[in-house]
């Protein structure tokens, strides 16, 4: 469309308030002609009645908002009945210790898992690498040498193996220490001290210095 | 209504906020957050005769305009309550239920499959539409005769194409400005402009060619 006739229309409705630009587009015969029929069209349309809807749509349309869904039929709706402390509990209470129990259950699993697992941690025990390595159940009460050389915790595998700290290696050692290099052995009948070469060497000769005193 | 009430008329949405006028938006908040169904009938009082004219006009009948009317406010209350994020709030409330008038409007006449030979081929643009919908009826000014000016003018506009009439019922029944008719109709607001001149310029053709019948000797 010519811009000097949309113009024209825009000023027509007030859409364009320059009245300087209009006063020139008047200046032009053609638009002036054109400015007249439309101003005419439009004043005809701005005598036009306007209508209402009928008032009980209106009513309808206020009884829907008061309910506030659109439907002016539900305000015939019932409300909820309310729901009673064993309903919750059944409903709410129940499933939620369940969960709570679930959850504290798997995390109890993968601590057990995690303090008895594949024995990478470094504070954890020490696996045996074979099944010799394993410390005989009478072990317990009497002590019996290992068969083989503990394998350390650092080099230790899938099965648990005896931290050399244990107090049982540690009474072996002692009693080792204490062994004699003699021929003297535990388990021999007792022989007298006087027998023993070189025993004498700590006696004390009562009589003689008593005597001597006297 | 006069013509001085009609110009004294403006659209409210454009006047500023006052406690003796307050604003679109500050009565949809009252209805919306305190349930204040006031508000809301104030919002229908003040933009009924704006929404129904246009409906009105598009659908030309009375009865299928208040069916549309009330379906329209029934949308608007359901969005409000339930679906608040299709109502941005931006000062549009106007703009935003014609809208869904004109979104009923075209639900009802694709119901009455009058747009069914019409969907071929057009190009996505909704305007298509209304520029291929054939001239309805008889010639107005048949049947025009002995109207009064008003009803006779109104039957003027009744004959125009679609696309001209839905611009003078959302210029003069709905008070929309051209750049908000554009947006609503998804054209450019030349096209707006150029519907617009045609309009006028059909109906001034219209409304003297029925006073030319009308003055003309009748036969008997």
């Amino acid at each position: 469309m010519h811009n000097g006739k949309k113009d024209i229309l825009l000023h027509l409705y007030g859409e364009a308030t320059d009245a300087e630009e209009l006063r020139s587009l008047l200046r032009d015969d053609e638009l002036r002609q054109e400015h007249a029929e439309l101003s005419e069209a439009k004043f005809r349309l701005d005598h036009l009645k306007r209508e209402r809807p009928d008032p009980e749509v209106i009513n309808r349309i206020l009884a829907a908002a008061a309910t506030g869904d659109g439907l002016p039929t539900a305000n015939n709706r019932k409300d909820r009945p309310a729901v009673s402390p064993s309903v919750r509990l059944r409903k709410v209470l129940i499933p939620a210790l369940s969960v709570a129990a679930a959850i504290l259950f798997g995390v109890a699993i993968g601590w057990f898992g995690a303090s008895s697992g594949t024995g990478t941690s470094a504070d954890g025990p020490a696996l045996a690498s074979t099944p010799d390595d394993l410390v005989p159940p009478e072990s317990l009460y009497r002590f019996v040498p290992p068969q083989r050389s503990l394998t350390p915790a650092s080099q230790a595998d899938p099965r648990l193996a005896w931290d050399d700290a244990s107090p049982l290696l540690d009474m072996h050692r002692r009693i080792q220490t204490m062994r004699p290099q003699g021929s003297l052995d535990w388990g021999e009948e007792a022989v007298p001290l006087e027998s023993l070469p070189g025993q004498n060497a700590g006696r004390l000769q009562m009589t003689g210095t008593d005597n001597q005193k006297r | 209504m006069d013509v001085t009430n009609r110009h004294l008329n403006q659209n409210p949405s454009r006047l500023p906020d006052s406690p003796m006028h307050p604003a679109d938006e500050v009565l949809v908040a009252q209805y919306v957050e305190e349930a204040d169904q006031a508000a809301f009938r104030t919002l229908v009082d003040r933009h009924q005769e704006r929404v129904f004219g246009y409906l009105r006009g598009m659908v030309k009948d009375r009865d299928v305009a208040n069916d549309l009317f009330q379906e329209t406010f029934f949308r608007v209350i359901r969005a409000l309550n339930k679906e608040r994020g299709s109502y941005t709030r931006q000062g549009k409330f106007l703009g935003w239920v014609l809208r869904i008038a004109r979104n009923a409007a075209l639900d009802h006449l694709r119901s009455r499959k009058k747009w069914q030979d019409l969907g071929n081929g057009d190009d996505g643009d909704e305007s298509a539409w209304w520029d291929r919908l054939p001239d309805d009826g008889p010639s107005a000014l048949e049947s025009v005769q002995d109207m009064e000016e008003v009803d006779l003018l109104k039957a003027c506009i009744d004959r125009l194409p679609p696309e001209q009439r839905e611009v003078v019922l959302l210029r003069h029944e709905s008070d929309l400005t051209f750049r908000e008719i554009a947006d609503m109709t998804n054209c450019s607001i030349n096209t707006a402009l150029g519907r617009m001149r045609y309009a006028l310029i059909n109906l001034r053709r219209m409304m003297e060619e029925a006073k030319r019948l009308d003055h003309l000797p009748v036969n008997d």
